[in-house]
């Protein structure tokens, strides 16, 4: 993946198609095909079950030629996949990348392993106010990986001023048809509670209902509704305003300098995704040894220069360049920030109560 | 009249022909359904546990007016882009079947080469197309700049054209496989009669073809209901089908008990369909 | 094949009102995917934007073994499924139609369930099932270890072809057969030598169908896959969150491609074996 913090920049199109890339390309992928298939039954391995992409360009690289262990990716695209995937039973993986609610879900179920916070000398470098987890129980079972936050990004040149409230997507037709709203039934109404200046846990049925009636009354102005994709839409000029997580925006920012993000002055949602390892990991001691190795201050800079979502580990921040320690979109600041909240996982019930809501709200 | 032969000659080639079929079906289908199916009657507990209580409250829920009506909208939007399938399959597969040999190979992997390439791509690529900025939007912008842009994404009109787009070899194919070599003195015979091509098709080639066609709709109507991708993707705030429902039910909601009752609420139905077009066709075979 | 000034009477793929609805039918076909293949030129990691011309994305790809194992898996899994799928499903759809026993429909209503099932549904069962029932042993080596998923592919593309067959089949004089067997022949010769010719467009079309339903699949892949099973659908699928890099684009593109070249050798190699032999009489 293209890092344009790193220098010399590796934008496609600087360098030219050489044949003794190619070849060498070639090379390097019929290695490669062969390793997979001969060092199988020779080399330490271990199942990492993550995002596509979510990690930096050589850490796993880095990481087997630190320890020996091999690392085979394997990738989910949301939350509910994990969570439906490792329901019946862990198939084989050693290390998951669940979001916090997600750990809150599973440990209720009791599907991850505590963790031996001795094999992850490296958690001191996360910051102490991502170290003391609400979301988790004691002893941890999971450490973060990045965090997140929920606001709208924008395209400046069509939007007058900066779009700070939650106002201009749930409740006003300032800008009808172009409008995009994440498709999550729990982060839509959560966000509405906000919006009407409630705390976004504890949502009661009656806070619900006032949501979902907002929501239709704005759904003909609403162009669609997007599955985290709409960055995407964004860009391409579908929409001009879109609900969606400031690390995605930050990507974006990169192909197009008119895009811009903000987190609403009512306050919004805050996430992390963390590193877990379920129960019944084939090889938890080496799992423990690369979640150790990916809180390493290094490795952390490299994976935060690849995917720029913002990063609770302190270490890690302070070697990455000014742009990215600053960047109002990766750590944003503000009225906003200060009225977010951590969002609970709250039970089965409470989640069906939004998910009920919300396929009304659609089918109305 | 088909007649009958002794059974007892029959066994061996009998369990030979249908024991495999018969076997990975009960073993690789019937078995794991029955697992959902009886989800079906349970109930959820805890976060990740379900137990079989023979409750009926499941098949209750799906009997409420916001999920019928998503059904019947389903069943709709499913309908339109089979119609729509039919009107442009039967055609090309007339091309196919009747084409020159080495024709034939060209055009019938030409319609299917596009489904070679992955779902999501082709849809992000059908959305490059009619996108607010797409190549459509473009054309129509240099052409009639006053109606641009024409808002051909993110409502059910999408929709339909993706599913039309992602269905319609499944309505090419079969009808082929029925009209290939097809007794064209029957065709020649009508034509010789002074019928016009029109009437010769409609009154003699159609009813030839007619198994293919059926089994085109079958084959596409069903698995045009069940798709989510397409309206997901395609679709605008209230282009939600059941599969969606289905899947969020398996998936965000973790009410797997409601997802199998509502899944195989689409089984029943179908099941339905299938057996009253069975009876019609036994009746209109022994007539 | 001389183009004769005057189209014979049946030649329907030369006149004009099919032709026409051949050439609208290509052109919305393939303008997708022209897009597509032209995106994997895009100067960009996004493939919303055309940003400009690179072949920097074919570079990148020839060091992915990741996606490209990815594809090597699901092509494998699709050419299996499709030999599996075939066979079962001709056999099912034969025996649907030879034989005639109580609850010959209900039988062939019943092969055509998997059609009906929603796709999460089939995939929640299958997970269940290769979890709890049936479970499958790890570390097997490639190909093995695409067990779980090739069985399940088998289980919902066979009864495309049964389908596909059968209306084939319903077209076919039984009195052949029958005629077949009187002369002497046993029933396996029977169905040999005068069923299968006259099912081939049906099992062409039936493999055809069974190999897309099986290398586009996502959903019963992503349940069935093991832990360290990469497949190329779920891997693309798992790129929304971010971007759906125009790598996947190329790679697509030159799959299109090598399929285009084969099927040139294949009407090539089908073209001079028909020279070799004698032309047979209208």
């Amino acid at each position: 993946m293209p890092s344009p913090l790193s220098s010399p920049p590796i934008l496609p199109g600087r360098r030219p198609l050489s044949r003794r890339r190619l070849l060498a390309g070639l090379g390097s992928a019929a290695v490669g095909l062969t390793l997979v298939s001969c060092g199988r039954e020779s080399t330490r391995k271990i199942n990492f079950y993550n995002w596509d992409t979510y990690i930096g360009r050589t850490t796993l690289a880095d990481f087997q030629a630190d320890s020996g262990i091999r690392v085979v990716p394997s990738y989910f695209a949301t939350n509910d996949e994990l969570f439906a995937k490792l329901k019946a039973g862990n198939p084989g993986y050693d290390v998951i990348v669940p979001s916090n609610e997600f750990v809150t879900r599973m440990n209720t179920a009791d599907m991850l392993m505590p963790l031996d916070m001795s094999a992850i000398p490296n958690f001191a470098n996360i910051a102490p106010e991502f170290q003391q987890a609400d979301y988790d129980t004691t002893p941890r079972h999971s450490v973060p990986y990045t965090w997140l936050v929920l606001g709208i990004g924008y395209r400046k040149s069509k939007v007058d001023g900066v779009p700070d409230s939650w106002k201009w997507l749930y409740d006003s037709d300032r800008y009808a048809g172009r409008i995009a709203l994440l498709t999550e039934a729990a982060d839509l109404i959560r966000i509405g509670a906000k919006y009407l200046g409630k705390s976004l846990n504890d949502v009661d049925a009656e806070t619900t209902a006032q949501v979902a009636a907002m929501l239709t009354r704005q759904k003909p102005y609403i162009k669609t509704f997007h599955e985290d994709n709409g960055q995407e839409l964004l860009l391409a000029g579908d929409i001009d305003l879109v609900l969606e997580y400031n690390g995605d925006i930050a990507q974006a920012m990169t192909d197009d300098s008119d895009i811009d993000f903000v987190v609403p002055k009512e306050g919004s949602l805050l996430n992390a995704d963390t590193l877990a390892i379920p129960n019944g990991a084939p090889e938890p001691e080496l799992a423990h040894q690369f979640i150790n190795f990916l809180l390493d201050a290094r490795v952390g800079k490299g994976i935060a220069e690849t995917i720029l979502y913002p990063t609770p580990n302190a270490a890690a921040k302070a070697l990455m360049p000014a742009s990215y320690r600053d960047n109002p979109v990766i750590f944003p600041t503000g009225p906003g920030m200060e009225n977010s909240q951590w969002g609970r996982y709250e039970g089965p019930e409470r989640q069906r109560l939004f998910e009920d809501a919300i396929t009304r709200m659609r089918a109305a | 009249m088909p007649s009958r032969h002794p059974r007892a000659r029959e066994i061996g080639p009998f369990l030979a022909i249908l024991g495999p079929p018969a076997a990975w079906f009960l073993l690789f289908f019937v078995a794991p359904m029955a697992v959902v199916w009886a989800y079906s009657f349970g109930s959820n507990v805890g976060a990740a546990g379900i137990e079989i209580t023979g409750t009926f409250l499941n098949y209750a829920r799906t009997l409420e007016p916001v999920y019928l009506g998503i059904l019947a909208k389903s069943f709709g939007i499913a309908a339109i882009a089979t119609l729509a399938c039919l009107l442009l399959g039967f055609p090309v597969a007339l091309a196919i079947s009747f084409a020159p040999a080495r024709l034939r190979t060209l055009l019938l992997v030409a319609i299917m080469l596009p489904f070679w390439t992955n779902l999501l791509i082709r849809t992000y690529a059908l959305m490059a197309v009619l996108r607010d900025q797409g190549l459509v939007n473009q054309a129509v912008e240099a052409v009639a700049p006053g109606l641009a842009p024409l808002p051909l994404l993110h409502n059910n009109f999408a929709v339909i054209l993706g599913l039309v787009y992602v269905h319609l070899p499944f309505m090419v194919l079969p009808i082929y496989a029925a009209l290939d070599r097809l007794d064209r003195s029957l065709l020649e015979a009508s034509l010789d009669l002074g019928a016009s091509h029109l009437d010769t098709i409609f009154r003699i080639l159609v009813p030839l073809a007619r198994p293919g066609i059926l089994a085109g709709l079958l084959l596409t109507f069903i698995p045009a209901l069940g798709s989510y991708l397409t309206p997901d993707l395609l679709g605008g705030p209230d282009s939600q089908m059941i599969a969606n429902i289905i899947e969020r039910q398996f998936k965000r909601a973790n009410d797997w008990p409601f997802g199998a009752a509502l899944a195989f609420v689409l089984v029943y139905l179908t099941l339905f369909v299938l057996a009253a077009q069975g009876l019609l066709r036994r009746r209109g075979e022994a007539e | 094949m001389s183009d004769r000034a005057e189209v014979g009477l049946l030649d329907y793929s030369r006149r004009l009102p099919v032709r026409l609805v051949l050439l609208v039918v290509l052109l919305f076909l393939y303008l997708p995917l022209a897009v597509l293949v032209l995106f994997s030129f895009n100067d960009s990691r996004r493939t919303t934007v055309w940003k400009g011309f690179t072949t920097e994305w074919y570079a990148r790809l020839a060091g992915n073994a990741e996606l490209i194992l990815a594809l090597a898996n699901s092509l494998t899994i699709a050419l299996v499924t499709t030999l599996i799928a075939l066979l079962i499903g001709t056999l099912a759809a034969i025996g649907l139609w030879r034989f005639r026993f109580p609850g010959n429909g209900l039988v062939g209503s019943a092969f055509s369930l998997p059609i009906v099932v929603p796709e999460i549904c089939m995939g929640v069962a299958f997970l269940i099932f290769f979890a709890r029932v049936l479970r499958w042993p790890q570390g097997l080596g490639w190909p093995l270890d695409l067990g779980p998923i090739i069985i399940a592919h088998v289980a919902f593309c066979f009864p495309f072809v049964t389908v596909v067959v059968r209306a084939r089949l319903a077209s076919f004089n039984r009195d052949l057969e029958e005629a077949a067997r009187d002369l002497g022949a046993s029933p396996w010769r029977a169905l040999f030598d005068v069923v299968l010719p006259h099912l081939k467009p049906s099992l062409v079309a039936g493999a055809l169908l069974a190999f897309t339903l099986s290398l586009d699949d996502f959903v019963i892949t992503f349940f069935t896959a093991g832990p360290d099973t990469v497949t190329f659908p779920v891997k693309v699928y798992s790129m929304v969150r971010f971007s759906v890099t125009p790598e996947v684009n190329a790679i697509s593109t030159l799959l299109l491609l090598i399929t285009v070249a084969l099927t040139l050798v294949a009407l090539r190699v089908q073209a001079v074996a028909g020279d070799l032999q004698p032309r047979p009489t209208a």
